[in-house]
C-alpha cells in the first residue's frame, strides 16, 4: 500500500520554509563575519571564563557589596511589577472588546501595542535624562513595560470570559458595573493573578541588567567588574544572582500552580 | 537636557544607524535558528513523555532551568568577554537565550502529547530514536513553528539592546551617543527601532496565520 502523497501545495511551502531558513543564516552569518572556525574555538574560550571565576570571591567585603546589589534588583523588580498590575488591571478591561466600547478597545490596544514595543533598558534610557540615575528609573522603566505587556494578557483573558453568568446578573436587574464586578472580575481574577507572578519573575531578569545603564540593581556591579578583569568576583555576583532568580522562581511557580489548580481535595 | 531628547537629527539617524540596525535583524534571525534548532533535540530529552530514563531527564531538565534563570545581557557580558567585543558575541548570548525559551516551552509541550502513535510505532517494531521522529516530532511540529516565531520577536527586542554591552548591533550606537549626552542623536534612532519592531511583528504575525 502507498502512502498518498502531500498535496502539492502543502510541499511547496514546506520547501520554501527551508530555503527560508537556510538562506536567511547564511545572509545573516556572511553580514556579521562569522565564520566555522570562530564557532568551533568558542567553547574553548568561554571554558578558559569559567574556570577564571573560579575560585569564587567570597570575602567579607565582596558579599557585603554584591548581597545589597542583588536586593536592590529584586525590589525593583517587585515595584515594577506593583505599578503594572495597579495600572494594567483598570486598563485591561477598557481594552477587552466584550466589556468596553469597540472604538475604545481598539484605541487602548493600540496604545498598549506601542508601550510594549519598548524594551525595558530603552524605556530606562528615555527615562534617565528626567529621573537621574538609580533604581527610581529602573523601577519606572519596568512598570511602565510591565503596564503594556499585562494590560495585552489580562485584556485577553477578560475577552475569553463565559459569558453566562453576565446575562443572569443582567436578567436579575443588575447594572453594567454590578455585572463587571460580580460577573467579570471573579472568572478572571484566577489567571490575571497568575500573570502577575509570571511578569514579576520576567521582571527580576529584567530588573538584574538595568544596572548596565545605571538605573539601579545587579548589572553595574557585574559589568564593572568584568571590566576590571576581576573574574572571582564577576562569578560570586553571576552565582549570587543565579540563586536568588531560582530561589524566586520556585516560589512563585508553586503559588501559580496553587492559583490555578486551587487546593488539592481529597476524597 | 530633556529638550535635546525631543529635537531629534534624522538625517544623522538615517546616515549612521541604518546599517547597525540591519546588524540587529541578522543577530536576531541567526541566533534564533541556531537556538530553537539546537533546543529542538534537546526538549524530547528534557521530556517525561520521550525520555524515560530519569537520571539524563533530569540533567536535561535542569540544565535547561538552569541557562533560563541567566539574562540575556548577563550572557551578552560573559560572552564578549570570552569571545570579543561585536555580533558574534551577541549571535551566542541570544543563542543561549532562545535555546532556554525554546526549551522550556517545548518540553512542556511534549509532556503532553498523545502517547498513542508512540506506541504504535514501538508496537510495529520501532526503536525508541525511530518512535519519537515519526510519532512525537509530527505532533508538536505546529508549536514549534508557533514558538519560533513567538522567540523570533523576543530576540529582535532583546538584540536591539545588546550594543549597550558591546555585543553588535544598534544599541552600540545608542551607547556612544549616550556618554556624549547626545538625546538629540538617539531619540530618532529609537524611533527608527520601534518602527523596526512594529514591522517585523506585524510580519510574524502575518506568518503564522498563513502557516498554522
Amino acid at each position: 500500500m502507498n502512502i498518498p502523497n502531500q498535496p502539492l501545495n502543502q510541499r511547496i511551502l514546506k520547501y520554501l520554509i527551508t530555503v527560508l531558513i537556510v538562506v536567511g543564516s547564511i545572509w545573516s552569518a556572511s553580514g556579521l563575519e562569522i565564520t566555522p572556525d570562530r564557532i568551533f574555538s568558542a567553547p574553548g574560550k568561554i571554558w578558559i571564563l569559567i574556570s577564571a571565576m573560579f575560585p569564587l570571591d567570597l570575602s567579607q567585603e565582596a558579599i557585603d557589596r554584591i548581597v545589597p546589589k542583588v536586593a536592590e534588583s529584586l525590589f525593583i523588580a517587585w515595584a515594577g511589577t506593583v505599578i503594572g498590575a495597579i495600572f494594567s488591571f483598570p486598563v485591561s478591561f477598557l481594552a477587552a472588546n466584550n466589556v468596553s466600547l469597540n472604538s475604545l478597545s481598539r484605541i487602548t490596544k493600540q496604545v498598549l501595542n506601542i508601550i510594549r514595543a519598548f524594551p525595558e533598558l530603552i524605556l530606562a534610557f528615555v527615562l534617565l535624562p528626567i529621573t537621574g540615575l538609580g533604581p527610581l528609573t529602573g523601577t519606572l522603566a519596568v512598570g511602565i513595560h510591565s503596564i503594556g505587556t499585562l494590560g495585552k494578557l489580562s485584556s485577553e483573558v477578560i475577552e475569553g470570559i463565559d459569558e453566562g453568568p453576565l446575562e443572569s446578573i443582567k436578567s436579575s436587574g443588575g447594572s453594567k458595573l454590578n455585572e463587571l464586578f460580580f460577573g467579570v472580575v471573579p472568572q478572571v481574577m484566577p489567571t490575571i493573578t497568575s500573570y502577575w507572578l509570571y511578569r514579576f519573575e520576567i521582571n527580576l531578569r529584567a530588573s538584574a541588567v538595568l544596572g548596565v545603564v545605571g538605573a539601579g540593581g545587579v548589572g553595574a556591579e557585574l559589568i564593572n567588574q568584568l571590566r576590571f578583569r576581576d573574574f572571582p568576583r564577576a562569578g560570586t555576583v553571576l552565582v549570587v544572582t543565579i540563586a536568588m532568580v531560582l530561589i524566586v522562581d520556585t516560589i512563585s511557580a508553586s503559588i501559580r500552580r496553587r492559583i490555578i489548580k486551587g487546593r488539592e481535595i481529597k476524597v | 537636557m530633556t529638550d535635546t531628547l525631543f529635537d531629534p537629527k534624522w538625517e544623522w539617524a538615517f546616515e549612521n544607524a541604518s546599517q547597525a540596525l540591519l546588524e540587529t535583524i541578522q543577530i536576531a534571525i541567526l541566533a534564533s535558528i541556531l537556538g530553537c534548532f539546537i533546543a529542538l533535540p534537546l526538549s524530547f530529552y528534557a521530556s517525561k513523555a520521550t525520555n524515560q530514563t530519569t537520571t539524563t531527564y533530569i540533567i536535561y531538565k535542569s540544565f535547561l532551568n538552569f541557562i533560563r534563570t541567566i539574562p540575556d545581557l548577563f550572557w551578552a557580558m560573559l560572552f564578549t568577554v570570552a569571545v570579543g567585543l561585536g555580533p558574534f558575541a551577541g549571535v551566542l548570548a541570544l543563542v543561549m537565550f532562545s535555546m532556554a525559551i525554546m526549551g522550556k516551552l517545548l518540553s512542556e509541550t511534549i509532556d503532553s502529547i498523545d502517547l498513542g502513535p508512540l506506541e504504535a510505532a514501538k508496537a510495529s517494531g520501532a526503536k525508541h530514536n525511530q518512535a519519537v521522529f515519526t510519532s512525537a516530532l509530527p505532533q508538536i511540529l505546529p508549536n514549534f513553528t508557533a514558538y519560533f516565531l513567538y522567540i523570533f520577536e523576543l530576540c529582535i527586542r532583546a538584540s536591539v539592546i545588546l550594543g549597550l554591552v558591546g555585543a553588535g548591533g544598534v544599541g552600540r550606537i545608542i551607547e556612544t551617543q549616550r556618554i556624549f549626552l547626545r538625546f538629540d542623536r538617539i531619540s530618532p534612532i529609537i524611533v527608527l527601532i520601534l518602527l523596526a519592531v512594529i514591522a517585523i511583528e506585524q510580519f510574524s504575525v502575518w506568518l503564522r496565520r498563513k502557516i498554522l
